[in-house]
């Protein structure tokens, strides 16, 4: 059997003394994007985080393994350099950070961890001019500060130009349909769907069922109060959409 | 004078300050430290840089030294003048534009302050520079103390003619002794010059640097100061630009690095002395173990100077927790139709942010020196001369990397 790409084992987490992680498990193997829906404040966006490394957050419980390897034994740029890509829901802006700078700090410095050589400044800008090219991420936009003054969609752009650019094997999509028109989502999909190419894994989390029209899912999971309480095919999240999350208890959003 | 009731304890920095200005001839100034003695935090001004505690020697006037002909940033083609303990001199031809000379006496405008009493009363001549129009070359000046722990006051003057363009660089630096530099710059600006001054106190941990600039704006003058500390453990720079002209604007910024034990002290008085001026001071300070950063600044609106445009900003980032940085903004105004404001920001490195770069594979070093040179940028980046900003982030770089 081939090993999966990501493997969540009975995950529990907690920030202070709120439990918000109940015990999550979760294959996915390599090439499949899987979709987690739930409502609002069922730790969907935790999950994500937690993946990533985010240190707020305390793992009472459970294990994560990327390509077989333990990430919590990782800090959050080994992750990133193991090849697991979160695109934020809310992206930060760094002022006095420009883009391009930050790009090539960060391709660098993961292909430094997975030691090979670091690119030349010409082989760098063709690959961003490649990646950004799909995604209307123009030079002016690179030319500015990480994310400062960009608009919802562009930050959107970005952050999966960054995936585009960094490859990953794993990439988390948390809510990349917040703060999204029709077009911006279609230019955002776009880009995503160009990056399923059999081999990279993807995880969608969402609230809404439309994202899931673009991206098309293999396997949707349900998440409610910190556990995933079912899996089922792209079918499940029309059901959802029809029926809303009263099915799986708790609290109304 | 009025004199106190009760003499103050002169200590052994006092007493040395006293003989050095009476053997300068300078009796005035050495009478008022005899009196008051260096100022305490019970002076306003010298509040958080008690200088009665922290500067407890004072060591004899510097003897000329051999010079050393390197200047302390690699500018290419700039034009390199060096001041020596207190000693002149020009390297090479000045271009054409640039007029070397001296002037007696001090440069400062007479205020109420013990370190421009100091200067003034201990210089007796000055490195002056006149600047035409037409000059593109990078002028710097290295003010250096050398050799065994001495006490260097010295004065530069310059003026830079109507319509004119400079970018002038000071750097403080010396031989590693317990040094103590009292410095004056007179800078005035013709109509509509543009000029940038950067000055860099890379002076040994040991030294005590003081400096004051004092700044003349013409009609329609253009400024740009940075002021960087990122040597001596104690380090002092006074700012005091006056718009005396129409339309007259300066950015006024500087920025304190401070390292276990520094204490960096960014004094301003910014003077609107007539209508339709601007200035937009920026300060920054960044702060790492035991350390003390003080930034104060203070605008003043004359009756007339209506329609004045100015905002003080501070901005601290403490990359410890034992640090201090200390703000204290003032505002004097006397005219009634301007816009002024003050600011002041204090904090740590976004924990957000730093996520954000790890998250992309960026070790945590390296997210960290993105993020402070970030905060810089905007200091550093209006600097137009490439070779110029490159050579600032390359000092700031060097001081963030000795913080590792």
């Amino acid at each position: 059997m081939t090993t999966p790409v990501l493997e969540i084992r009975n995950l529990h987490a907690r920030i202070e003394d709120r439990e918000i992680l109940k015990g999550v498990n979760l294959i996915i193997p390599p090439g499949e994007v899987h979709a987690i829906m739930g409502r609002n404040g069922s730790g969907k966006s935790t999950l994500s985080y937690v993946l990533a490394g985010k240190e707020d957050y305390e793992i009472t419980e459970g294990e994560v393994l990327l390509n077989g390897k333990n990430i919590f034994e990782m800090g959050a740029d080994e992750r990133a350099a193991a090849g697991l890509f979160l695109a934020f829901q809310y992206p930060i802006e760094i002022p006095g950070v420009a883009t391009m700078t930050f790009l090539k700090a960060a391709l660098n410095a993961q292909r430094k961890a997975r030691g090979e050589d670091e690119l030349k400044t010409p082989e760098f800008m063709r690959l961003v001019k490649e990646a950004g090219a799909q995604l209307n991420v123009d030079s002016d936009m690179l030319r500015r500060p990480l994310n400062v003054g960009f608009s919802g969609g562009e930050k959107k752009r970005a952050e999966i130009m960054q995936m585009a650019l960094l490859k990953p094997s794993l990439a988390v999509l948390d809510e990349t349909d917040s703060g999204l028109d029709i077009d911006a989502l279609q230019v955002v999909s776009k880009g995503v769907n160009s990056l399923r190419d059999g081999q990279r894994s993807m995880l969608v989390i969402t609230h809404y069922q439309r994202l899931l029209n673009h991206i098309v899912p293999d396997v949707v999971h349900v998440f409610s109060d910190g556990r995933i309480v079912e899996s089922g095919d792209k079918s499940l999240a029309l059901k959802l959409e029809a029926e809303g999350y009263a099915n799986y208890g708790g609290e109304a959003a | 004078m009025v004199r106190p009731n009760f003499p103050v304890r002169l200590g052994a920095a006092e007493e040395a300050l006293i003989n050095q200005l009476k053997f300068a001839g300078a009796d005035q100034a050495a009478e008022r430290i005899t009196v008051a003695g260096l100022p305490t935090r019970r002076v306003e001004s010298y509040h958080y840089t008690d200088l009665k505690t922290l500067l407890r020697a004072v060591p004899p006037m510097a003897q000329p030294a051999n010079q050393v002909d390197v200047p302390a940033l690699d500018l290419p083609g700039s034009y390199n003048l060096t001041i020596v303990n207190g000693v002149a001199s020009q390297q090479g031809t000045a271009p054409a534009g640039v007029t070397v000379g001296t002037v007696r006496g001090g440069v400062l405008t007479t205020r109420d302050d013990t370190l421009i009493h100091i200067n003034n009363g201990l210089v007796r001549e000055a490195m002056s520079l006149d600047i035409a129009p037409g000059v593109d070359q990078i002028i710097q000046i290295a003010r250096r103390i050398e050799g065994v722990a001495a006490h260097v006051a010295d004065a530069l003057k310059i003026f830079v003619a109507d319509g004119a363009t400079a970018t002038i660089v000071e750097t403080f630096t010396g031989s590693d002794a317990a040094h103590v530099g009292n410095h004056a710059t007179y800078l005035a600006l013709g109509k509509d010059a543009v000029v940038t001054h950067v000055t860099v106190d890379l002076s040994g941990r040991d030294t005590s640097h003081f400096a004051t600039n004092e700044y003349h704006l013409a009609d329609g003058a253009k400024l740009r100061t940075l002021i960087i500390h990122a040597g001596s453990d104690l380090a002092r720079t006074h700012l005091y630009p006056r718009m005396a002209g129409q339309g007259a604007h300066a950015d006024v910024t500087g920025l304190n690095l401070v390292s276990e034990g520094q204490h960096a002290d960014i004094t301003m008085e910014t003077n609107h002395a007539v209508p339709n001026t601007s200035s937009q001071p920026l300060f920054k300070s960044i702060t790492r173990g035991r350390s003390k950063a003080v930034v104060q600044g203070k605008l003043v609106v004359a009756r007339d100077a209506q329609k004045t445009d100015a905002k003080f900003m501070h901005q601290g980032l403490m990359l410890s927790d034992d640090a201090e940085i200390l703000s204290k903004p003032e505002l004097e105004i006397y005219a009634d139709d301007v816009v002024c404001g003050h600011g002041s920001t204090c904090g740590k490195l976004d924990e957000d942010s730093l996520f954000y770069l790890l998250s992309r594979g960026i070790p945590k070093a390296e997210a960290e020196t993105m993020l402070v040179r970030g905060f810089i940028a905007e200091l550093v980046d209006p600097i137009e001369n490439e070779a110029l900003a490159e050579a600032l982030n390359g000092i700031i770089d060097t001081w963030l990397l000795a913080g590792k």
